[in-house]
C-alpha cells in the first residue's frame, strides 16, 4: 500500500469549529470508501473523542503511542459507525513538552504508511503544540468563521505554515485549502457579514468549501454523533461535499450564501 | 429613521479593517508592503529638480499612532 496524505486542520483562532471540521471530514472521506485516521494533536484538552462519541472507549493515547508505552494499533480506535475510521486520542496530560519533532515524525510516517488520509486536529493558537501538528503534513485546511478577529489569526497561522512546514523547507508546497463555516446567509445578503470572495481575497488561499450555520451541529456534538450523518442537516451536506472533494469527486461548490432561507422556504421545509 | 440607509454596511467596514490589519501583519508591523514602490516613485519625483543619493522610507509607531518618515539623500554637485 502507497503513502496516505497527511492533512492538519487549523484555524488560529480557537472555537471556529475545527473539531468538528475534523470528526465530520474523517466519517465523510470513510464514507467514500477510503481508510482514514483521525488524530487529536490538542494535547490536554481532549475534544474530539467526545464528538466522535468515543469517549469510553479510550485507552491509550497518542503520548503514550509516543513513548513507547501503548503501540499505534493499541491506541487506534474504531468508529462506531464506519470500518474505515480510525481514531487516536490526545492525552489529557496538559504538558505539551512530551511532544518533540522526532516522535512527532515517527508517529506521522507510521500511520501514513497505515491509512490513506490521515486528519490532524490542531490545537487552537500558534504555539508549539500547533507547530508540531503541521510541521510534517502534506496539506493544511484551514477553517474560518466570516468574522474579523477568527480571520486575522488565520492568516498568522497560514504564515507560521508557511515557515515552518518540512515539505516547504525541502522546497516543496503544503497543500492549502479553506472551508468557511457559519456562514448566515441572511446576514452575508443584507451585508452585514463578510462574502466568501472577500475572504478568499484578504486570505488569498483555494476553497474547499462553505459551512452554513446550522444548530443540528450543537444537536449532533450534544449526543456525540457528527452531524454528516444527519440527512436533513445543512451543514452535515455541506461536509459530505467537502468529503468528496477531498476524495478527488468534483462536487460544484454550492452557494451557500444565496440559499433561499425565507420563512416561505422553512414552512414548505416542514411539510416536505 | 434614515440613519437606518445611510448606515454603511458593516461587512464592508470588516473587508476594510481586515485588509490593512492583515497588510501590517504580513510586514512584521515593521514595514508596508508598498514600501519599495513608494521610494522608487519618490526618487523619480525628485530627479526631476534635483540629483538624488537615495532615499530612506521608515514606518514608525507610537502608541497608537504610525507614521512615515521619508528621509531624501541629495548628490553633493547639484
Amino acid at each position: 500500500m502507497g503513502l496516505g496524505i497527511v492533512i492538519a486542520v487549523i484555524s488560529g483562532k480557537g472555537g471556529v469549529g475545527k473539531t468538528t471540521a475534523v470528526a465530520n471530514l474523517g466519517l465523510g472521506i470513510a464514507m467514500n470508501g477510503k481508510s482514514c485516521a483521525v488524530v487529536d494533536f490538542d494535547i490536554g484538552q481532549r475534544n474530539l473523542d467526545m464528538i466522535l462519541g468515543l469517549e469510553n472507549r479510550v485507552v491509550y493515547d497518542i503520548v503514550q503511542v509516543m513513548n513507547g508505552k501503548a503501540t499505534l494499533q493499541q491506541a487506534l480506535i474504531k468508529s462506531k459507525v464506519e470500518d474505515n475510521l480510525r481514531f487516536l486520542a490526545a492525552s489529557q496530560i496538559d504538558d505539551k513538552r512530551v511532544l518533540n519533532s522526532q516522535k512527532v515524525k515517527k508517529l506521522i510516517d507510521e500511520l501514513r504508511a497505515k491509512f490513506e488520509y490521515v486528519l490532524l486536529d490542531s490545537p487552537a493558537g500558534i504555539e508549539s503544540g500547533f507547530e508540531h501538528t503541521i510541521e510534517f503534513a502534506d496539506a493544511a485546511i484551514i477553517v474560518v468563521n466570516p468574522e474579523v478577529s477568527s480571520i486575522r489569526d488565520a492568516d498568522k497561522a497560514i504564515g507560521i505554515l508557511d515557515s515552518k512546514s518540512q515539505k516547504v523547507k525541502e522546497g516543496g508546497e503544503v497543500g492549502k485549502y479553506l472551508i468557511i463555516n457559519r456562514i448566515v446567509p441572511d446576514m452575508v445578503q443584507s451585508g452585514e457579514m463578510l462574502k466568501s470572495e472577500d475572504i478568499l481575497d484578504i486570505l488569498n488561499i483555494g476553497l474547499i468549501g462553505k459551512i452554513p450555520e446550522d444548530s443540528g451541529v450543537i444537536d449532533a456534538s450534544n449526543q456525540g454523533k457528527p452531524v454528516i450523518l444527519d440527512k436533513n442537516s445543512e451543514a452535515g451536506q455541506a461536509y459530505k461535499r467537502i468529503s468528496a472533494r477531498l476524495c478527488g469527486k468534483k462536487v460544484d461548490m454550492k452557494d451557500v450564501e444565496s440559499a433561499d432561507t425565507s420563512l416561505f422556504k422553512k414552512l414548505a421545509g416542514i411539510f416536505k | 429613521m434614515f440613519e437606518f440607509w445611510r448606515k454603511k454596511k458593516s461587512a464592508l467596514v470588516a473587508k476594510n479593517r481586515l485588509s490593512i490589519a492583515i497588510m501590517s501583519d504580513r510586514g512584521g508591523g515593521k514595514n508596508y508592503p508598498f514600501m519599495d514602490e513608494l521610494k522608487n516613485e519618490i526618487v523619480t519625483v525628485v530627479k526631476k529638480y534635483m540629483g538624488v543619493r537615495g532615499v530612506e522610507v521608515k514606518k514608525e509607531v507610537d502608541g497608537n499612532f504610525e507614521a512615515i518618515s521619508i528621509d531624501v539623500f541629495l548628490d553633493k554637485r547639484s
